[in-house]
């Protein structure tokens, strides 16, 4: 089977544009749903809109050192060139723990997504149920490599931001700018406070240190990787702008999906559909799916890659892994907590780990001579 | 090799055509789909008593009685239906828990109640004037079938009484859905306050008001508002028409509206609302006391005027009138204003969202008890009515 070791396959290759896809896709999915009841809790204030976007610009920096980093190394993702930077056991340790994350992270997306379809859309259908399918259509997905998923990535985000652009546009309705002022009333401090749980919905961004190396043009990573950023800062702003304008704070606090409460808060009537949850909901689904995919596919590609074992028999072995993750939390108290100790090792994980390799690789390697020339 | 293929393609197609569809679904035939509920204080209807006589009792202490209506899907044309029977049915429980009592109606009904068209919920002022509202929609809240998007109404009477009107061939619960789009052409109706709003003013513990109705003969009708007190939760009293009518003129949330007052010779000159635009202006007094500068302007016509010798294209007349309008609605406000502050010591016209914007570092200060600084505050009104037109007559 060709597809066993496509990762050394050269021709496995993604354009820039399928790359801002993908990195896109990676970041936006369950955390749309909560984020403004996250950030509102810690900011307290109408003012969780600058959070997010200082947030995003912290992130966009850090995607630039991952870039520059990986940049060093043509070719070569993290779970490789980790292991030369930092010699082979340390190097492991740490692929290991970056798999680790990913496969939690993919479990945490899937169980995200049942505990909304649960609640909202299929009231009685048993949790594996829903999780099982999906998985395995994630499994699939998954052995046509990264080509295969950057296409079904194409495919779902015009459609999936086309209904969400959708439904904050009938949302307007209910939106009253008193509720987002007043300007940093209360200082600039509510706003430092929120910066750390806006961090924590930018999660994901770490797939960057593997997607370069798949990049068909490598030259153009730079402005793919922000593009891709960007794109997920900006829905974050506008949705935190239209549930805390629509709901105000008060509101957004009190709800476990207040971006759904938007939504759900009014109804049209003669219009294509009356209430806008379900379209919403059901197109989301996809949204975290290709979440899903995404970090399942990089932590099947580290596996394989660290290993050297078979690209198919890591993406099967890890499916009962995912399930497991799955099924960890108890109750949806512990699904966000999971949520949010996900974010904090994200930010242990990504936020220092690059920098501290990228100061080793400049020390080591004096610049990268011996890289650099592709 | 090909006809493993063939078993492979009948195994996926029998996989397709068994596992389609959906795990939990309900056929909406089959469902009792309420489109409202009325919630009074805890009292068990001659049914109910009879059923316990026959045994049919359970323990609780009846805190609460539920009551809601059942719009009915029935096969058949529209004209079937109509006429023959009533377009709803009403069903009431007692009990101490909503969920309960509504579980409860299963021994009762042959079809499972749904709340996913809740329209409206109308809670009797008795029922909160000794248990907070927000224990009393804490179910709605929670509760995934209902929207967020549901209209809270109160009722000086009883609430299930509100949904008993007798409006041919239509559902009492739409009939006071629908009442609210006339805010066009008065503004004694509030803007309705959603499920998501009363979820924001509990949290933020903010006094509000609720469009009260009221009932006579068979008649309902929306008049002025119950004020909610916010640290309790509970009813305290209510705002006449004019009242609400100024709040939304303060508020900006209403724009329309007649003011009618008469001249000297006593007779009635009405002023129609075209435009009406309110600023309010806060700023700490020497005596730290919160000064309010309230500026309305508005801009309509003299619709309506009975006295005979007057002639409205004149200037003088337009000033005089000008000022009889300004001083009617200065009165209004004045009514609402002394109700608010002396009466029942709250904020419910958003004065406290003037604070909150303008002077956030003050608000910190008094937001913990602002009714009562906000009864302690001064007032300035500044009015300003133009009239713009006269209508289509001249004399």
């Amino acid at each position: 089977m060709s597809v066993s070791r496509s990762f050394v396959e050269p021709n496995d290759k993604i354009t820039s544009s399928q790359a801002a896809i993908v990195l896109n896709n990676t970041m936006l999915g369950a955390g749309i749903l909560t984020l403004p009841r996250s950030v509102s809790e810690s900011v307290k204030t109408p003012d969780s809109w600058i959070s997010v976007l200082v947030g995003g610009i912290i992130v966009m920096l850090v995607v630039v050192i991952m870039l520059k980093l990986s940049l060093r190394f043509p070719g070569k993702t993290v779970f490789q060139y980790t292991q030369t930077i930092i010699g082979r056991y340390p190097g492991m340790v740490w692929c290991l723990m970056l798999i680790l994350y990913y496969v939690v992270i993919a479990g945490f997306e899937i169980r995200a997504m049942a505990e909304v379809t649960l609640f909202y859309l299929l009231e009685g259908t048993p949790i594996w149920a829903i999780t099982i399918p999906f998985i395995w259509l994630g499994a699939y997905l998954v052995l046509g490599g990264i080509n295969s998923i950057a296409r079904v990535f194409q495919i779902v985000f015009p459609i999936s931001l086309f209904i969400l652009i959708v439904s904050y546009l009938l949302s307007l309705r209910l939106f009253q700018i008193d509720n987002l002022r007043p300007v940093l009333g209360d200082g600039i401090y509510p706003v430092i406070q929120g910066l750390k749980s806006t961090v924590l919905v930018y999660s994901g961004c770490e797939v960057v240190m593997t997607l370069v190396a798949q990049l068909e043009h490598p030259k153009q990573a730079l402005k793919a990787m922000l593009t891709g950023i960007s794109i997920p800062v900006g829905l974050y702003f506008i949705t935190i702008i239209m549930v805390i304008g629509g709901l105000s704070v008060d509101s957004a606090v009190t709800s476990t999906w207040p971006t759904i409460d938007l939504v759900r808060s009014f109804e049209i009537t003669g219009f294509l559909f009356e209430r806008f949850e379900f379209p919403l909901l059901v197109i989301w689904l996809m949204q975290m799916f290709c979440n899903y995919c995404s970090f399942f596919y990089n932590s099947s590609l580290g596996l394989s890659q660290v290993f050297n074992l078979s690209y198919k028999g890591v993406i099967f072995a890890l499916v009962p892994v995912i399930f497991i993750v799955t099924m960890i939390p108890k109750n949806i108290n512990e699904v966000f907590e999971l949520g949010d100790s996900i974010g904090y090792s994200s930010i242990l994980l990504f936020l220092l780990f690059p920098v501290t390799l990228s100061l080793i690789a400049l020390m080591r390697f004096k610049g990268g001579i011996q890289y650099e020339k592709p | 090799m090909r006809s493993l293929k063939l078993v492979f393609m009948l195994l996926m197609v029998m996989v397709v055509i068994t596992q389609s569809g959906c795990w939990s679904s309900n056929e909406i035939e089959d469902l009792a789909i309420y489109a409202g509920m009325a919630l009074d204080e805890g009292e068990i209807s001659t049914t109910e008593r009879e059923f316990e006589e026959k045994g049919g009792a359970y323990s609780k202490q009846n805190k609460i009685t539920a009551t809601v209506q059942i719009v009915p899907l029935k096969a058949g044309s529209k004209g079937e239906v109509m006429g023959k029977t009533s377009p709803y049915t009403n069903i009431t429980g007692a009990g101490d828990s909503i969920l309960e009592i509504f579980r409860q109606f299963s021994l009762r009904m042959n079809k499972p109640i749904i709340g996913h068209h809740l329209k409206i919920i109308v809670i009797s002022s008795q029922l909160l004037q000794h248990r907070s509202i927000k224990q009393i929609t804490d179910f709605m809240l929670r509760d995934n079938d209902i929207r967020p998007s549901v209209k809270i109404f109160l009722s000086s009477e009883k609430a299930m009484q509100t949904l008993t009107t007798k409006t041919p061939d239509e559902v009492p619960s739409f009939y006071i859905n629908d009442i609210v789009q006339n805010q066009f052409r008065t503004s004694k109706i509030m803007d309705p306050v959603l499920m998501t709003d009363l979820d924001a003013l509990m949290h933020s513990k903010q006094s509000f008001i609720l469009q009260n109705i009221i009932r006579a003969k068979k008649q309902i009708e929306f008049s002025g508002a119950g004020i909610i007190k916010g640290d309790s939760g509970k009813w305290i009293g209510t705002l006449t028409q004019e009242d609400v009518e100024c709040i939304n003129w303060l508020t900006n949330a209403g724009s329309s509206g007649v003011i009618k007052t008469k001249n000297e010779q006593d007779e009635t000159m009405s002023y129609e609302i075209k435009e009406m635009k309110t600023r309010v202006r806060v700023n700490r007094g020497g005596d730290d006391r919160l000064v309010f500068q309230v500026r309305i302007e508005g801009k309509g016509r003299i619709s309506e005027d009975w006295s005979v010798e007057d002639n409205p294209a004149s200037d003088a007349y337009q000033t005089k009138a000008e000022k009889l309008f300004r001083e009617k609605l200065t009165s209004m406000m004045e009514h609402l204003l002394s109700a608010m502050q002396s009466r029942y010591k709250v904020d419910v016209a958003m004065f406290g969202e003037a604070v909150r914007i303008q002077k956030p570092h003050i608000w910190k200060e008094v937001k913990a008890n602002w009714d009562d600084t906000f009864s302690k505050s001064r007032i300035n009104l500044n009015i300003d009515l133009q009239i713009t037109e006269f209508g289509s007559t001249t004399k």
